[in-house]
């Protein structure tokens, strides 16, 4: 067990996701203490105090996001949890949906409290299956125990929930782009200013937080800030969900306290890499975040600012293990097709660059890349970087120049040779 | 008034104002695409990058100013970003300038020479999208060249409000698209996303391939169509450029008419029945007086009419609405004491027209009626037994509203049955073979320039006036 748990801290049953037994772990209890002992600024406060992170990518503090919205401004605000979770490689979000739902409503229901929100919405991926079904039904379950609705608990605070299926797109994990979705138009992310917490959903002041981060504030409200700062490291507060997968044995989802040692968690709870071979590479956090090799990771702990200084990005917890033998050349062609399908068009050096940076990779594969690509690929990635409206773009330059920068000489390889130095593998045999 | 330095200078900014507004003001000029004054801010073409000290680079577009803000328009990194966007967008551009209607006034190909100047960086196949879609009845839709500024998607939603235009699908394969149920057909003010469209993407059916637009020159102009007088601009062949072998009539045809921006009446844009004035002016032409049907010269249909007015005891005009403030002052000046003068509306909306709505139509669809109230009767003139002289200036009235015993002098710019029946026809210039002036209906006067010589045997009514006025003053 990677540290403490506070999400995933129960064994997962046929019924463990129900309102029945969520209260049995002690569930809504934080809503209780919210409601009944603390104002919505301290609420806030508390949150704030938590130093808690977002969970979606970027790690902006939530306290600091939410500071932004004046509570009493007399206009309607918005609470949005994104469940849009589609950064290749990642399937954390998914696991709180499936087995925690209440965990989610019970924080939206104090982050609402908090931040003055009549009515909060739930943006939730539209592959999403199960997940919807679990947390359509826990939304059922909790109007019928009067958890949302008018006067909750007794008290004078309403609030409403919808839970809205996506389309399938990825720049709807974009929080413009999900408001725009949201809004019933075509998911394209915002130019900022101004803000979402200015003028977010239906112009006025939204908060957008991603599901891990939001479910996190019911343990913060119901142990205080000051507990959940015990936990992990000081820079990096509370636990991360890790959605494990590649080459590795056990690959799953796994709750791990920030500031764990990188390689232990990989060799002791995701049980080693397959086939018994070293790790050549592991994408920390979704694809968009750089790579780093096994010998970076080796003495790295499991915390933002470790892996900021490494050069790359905790992310969302997608973490992605590559094993000795992988052709990324190959696996970089994967990636281009990804952000090239999914690169919504709206602005320029995205629209053409993900096409450009795909079409490039093709050729490559194909045996017949020339030996300027490299630099092309690199331009592409450059002038994408800061210049395009959301962070598609920017995500698609940081994956292909972050492989490129440590494996380069594969790119050469395959270049020179018109084959690839691995036979183009990406699988790797399952440990006997 | 927070004050900002723009490379270096110190300008004074609104604090509402954006960097790109501030930067154009103060004649700095910053490339955009995408962004227009009268649409909202997209900041999709990134066209306008400009480096903040201290911020790096962002969209002037959007970006809001602060006071002591430090903004270069042309550091080495915009430079270098700029070109890169070019490169982007000429990525998957066709550069089909040479068969393409914008070139010569299409920005992408001005930005081009200014800000890349170089090959595309990219060896591969460009994606190839569909050509020649037919939009409209006016319009087609290239969209291997379009750039997906949204100008025209914006416009529709935002000016025209037919929310006729939208994207289909994502990324590189992005088209603009019709709207289901919504043509964009029945938007009276379809054609201005030809004039918004930065490049060759929108192209009117009327002008495509007729010429290259180099070959043109603007003339300022009103349009005619509705009493709102929204200035325009008609091209037509340069001089320089006049065909010989080939019909010469393409040297006094109208090739095209855009907008004249002109805030007081019509900000950047005209309808679409301002485009179509060819139809209106470009019909067939009286070119010959005559005397109850048969030619003659005319000064012999011009002493015809003076004896008319000489012997008339109870005369009445029918003023044109169409007419300039000009000739309706001359025609007040020399005839406003022989003749009782009653305007007269000229055209009445046709089937199917838009009658009025909020933008600019306008349901009088005479351009000149306000000036003409001013100086005559409104209303039908009130014809009795002794009504023995009707002088008719301008088409659309019906004869057979004038009493029979009445003598008609006829003034007339375009061939129709009426003039026949007349006792005096007398054929008058039009709009484009003169100067003058409008005054719409909110009092704002437009000039318009004369764009082509006038037609043999036409006469400016002006002087036909002075001309039938002679006699009066002592030669009966």
């Amino acid at each position: 067990m990677p540290g403490r748990q506070l999400i995933m801290s129960f064994p997962v049953t046929a019924t463990s996701h129900s309102l029945d037994e969520y209260r049995a772990r002690g569930g809504y209890g934080a809503l209780e203490k919210a409601l009944r002992t603390m104002t919505p600024a301290e609420v806030t406060k508390e949150v704030t105090a938590s130093g808690l992170q977002g969970r979606g990518g970027a790690a902006f503090e939530v306290g600091r996001k939410w500071q932004v919205v004046v509570y009493d401004d007399g206009q309607p605000h918005y609470l949005i949890a994104n469940a849009d979770e589609g950064e290749p490689g990642t399937f954390k979000d998914r696991w709180i949906l499936e087995n925690n739902p209440h965990v989610l409503l019970e924080s939206m229901l104090i982050s609402s409290y908090a931040l003055g929100v009549r009515n909060c919405f739930v943006y939730i991926r539209g592959e999403f299956d199960l997940p919807y079904r679990r947390l359509a039904g826990a939304v059922e379950e909790a109007y019928a125990a009067g958890y949302f609705g008018e006067r909750i608990l007794g008290t004078d605070f309403c609030c409403d929930i919808v839970v809205y299926r996506g389309a399938g797109a990825y720049v709807a994990g974009e929080a413009s782009g999900l408001i725009a979705s949201l809004e019933g138009k075509k998911g394209y992310p915002r130019n900022r200013p101004p803000r979402l917490t200015v003028k977010g959903l239906y112009q006025r002041p939204t908060v957008v937080n991603n599901v891990e981060s939001l479910s996190n504030v019911a343990w913060i409200i119901a142990h205080g800030a000051a507990a959940f700062k015990e936990i992990g490291t000081p820079k990096s507060p509370g636990t991360r969900l890790f959605s494990v997968s590649g080459h590795v044995n056990r690959p799953g989802v796994y709750e791990v306290e920030l500031g764990y040692p990188w390689m232990k968690f990989l060799e002791e709870d995701c049980g080693g890499v397959r086939d018994g071979r070293a790790i050549k590479c592991v994408v920390p956090g979704g694809v968009s975040s750089k790579v780093l090799t096994g010998a970076e990771i080796r003495d790295l702990p499991l915390s933002h600012e470790a892996l900021w200084d490494a050069g790359s990005t905790l992310g969302s917890g997608g973490m992605i293990v590559i094993a000795e033998g992988t052709c990324m050349v190959t696996l970089s062609q994967i990636l281009m097709r990804f952000y090239h399908h999914e690169s919504c068009g709206q602005c320029t050096p995205c629209r053409h660059g993900m096409g450009w940076l795909h079409r490039i990779m093709d050729r490559i594969v194909a045996g017949q890349g020339r030996p300027e690509d490299i630099e092309r690929l690199y331009y592409i990635s450059k002038f994408n970087d800061g210049t395009t409206i959301c962070g598609l773009g920017d995500a698609a330059g940081y994956a292909i120049s972050g492989i490129l920068d440590k494996f380069r000489g594969e790119f050469e390889y395959y270049i020179e040779h018109k084959r690839s130095r691995f036979q183009g593998n990406l699988e790797c045999p399952r440990s006997s | 008034m927070p004050e900002i330095l723009l490379n270096g200078r110190p300008v004074q900014a609104r604090g509402d104002q954006t960097v790109l507004q501030v930067a154009l003001e103060n004649g700095v000029f910053v490339p955009y695409f995408c962004w227009h004054p009268q649409l909202s801010v997209v900041g999709n073409c990134r066209m306008c990058l400009v480096e903040v000290e201290g911020r790096g680079l962002d969209i002037a577009c959007n970006m809001p100013v602060s006071a002591g803000m430090k903004v270069l328009t042309d550091s080495d990194d915009v430079k270098a970003h700029r070109k890169a966007i070019l490169q982007f967008i000429t990525l998957n551009h066709p550069v089909d300038c040479g068969i393409c209607d914008k070139a010569g006034e299409c920005t992408l190909q001005d930005y081009h020479y200014a800000y890349n100047g170089e090959k595309s960086l990219s060896v591969d196949d460009k994606v190839r999208s569909t050509k020649f879609y037919n939009l409209s009845n006016r319009i087609l839709l290239d969209n291997e060249r379009c750039i997906l500024c949204l100008r025209c998607t914006r416009f529709t939603h935002e000016v025209s409000k037919s929310m006729a235009l939208g994207v289909e699908r994502r990324g590189d394969v992005s088209n603009i698209r019709p709207v289901e149920d919504r043509p964009l057909g029945e938007d009276p003010y379809s054609d201005n996303i030809i004039d918004l469209c930065p490049v060759g993407a929108l192209l009117s059916r009327q002008f495509l391939h007729k010429s290259r637009v180099w070959y043109l020159t603007p003339t300022p102009s009103v349009c005619p169509g509705c009493e709102r007088g929204c200035t325009i601009r008609i091209w037509h062949r340069k001089p320089e450029w006049f065909v010989k072998s080939l019909d010469p009539r393409q040297n006094t045809a109208i090739a095209r008419i855009t907008p004249l921006e002109n805030p007081a009446v019509n900000g950047p844009w005209i309808c679409n029945k301002g485009r179509d004035l060819a139809r209106i002016f470009e019909r067939v032409r009286a070119e010959a007086p005559m005397l109850k049907g048969r030619p003659v010269p005319l000064a012999e249909a011009l002493d015809a009419a003076r004896r008319l007015i000489g012997a008339a005891r109870h005369p009445v005009a029918l003023v044109s609405s169409w007419g300039s403030n000009e000739e309706l002052e001359a025609f007040k000046r020399y005839l406003g004491e022989v003749f009782r003068g009653h305007v007269k509306r000229d055209w009445l909306p046709e089937e199917g027209e838009r009658i009025e709505d909020d933008l600019l139509i306008r349901p009088d669809k005479n351009p000149n009626t306000a000036r003409a109230r001013e100086l005559f009767d409104e209303g039908e003139p009130a014809y009795h037994d002794g009504t023995d002289l009707v002088l008719v200036w301008g088409e659309g009235y019906d004869f057979a509203r004038i009493p029979p015993q009445a003598r008609v002098i006829f003034l007339n710019a375009y061939l129709q049955p009426e003039n026949g029946h007349a006792e005096v026809f007398l054929p008058i210039s039009i709009q484009t073979e003169r100067a003058g002036h409008y005054t719409n209906f909110q009092g704002t006067v437009s000039a318009f320039e004369p764009c082509f010589p006038k037609a043999a045997a036409v006469t400016d009514a002006e002087t036909l006036f002075r001309a039938l006025a002679a006699p009066a003053r002592g030669h009966p």
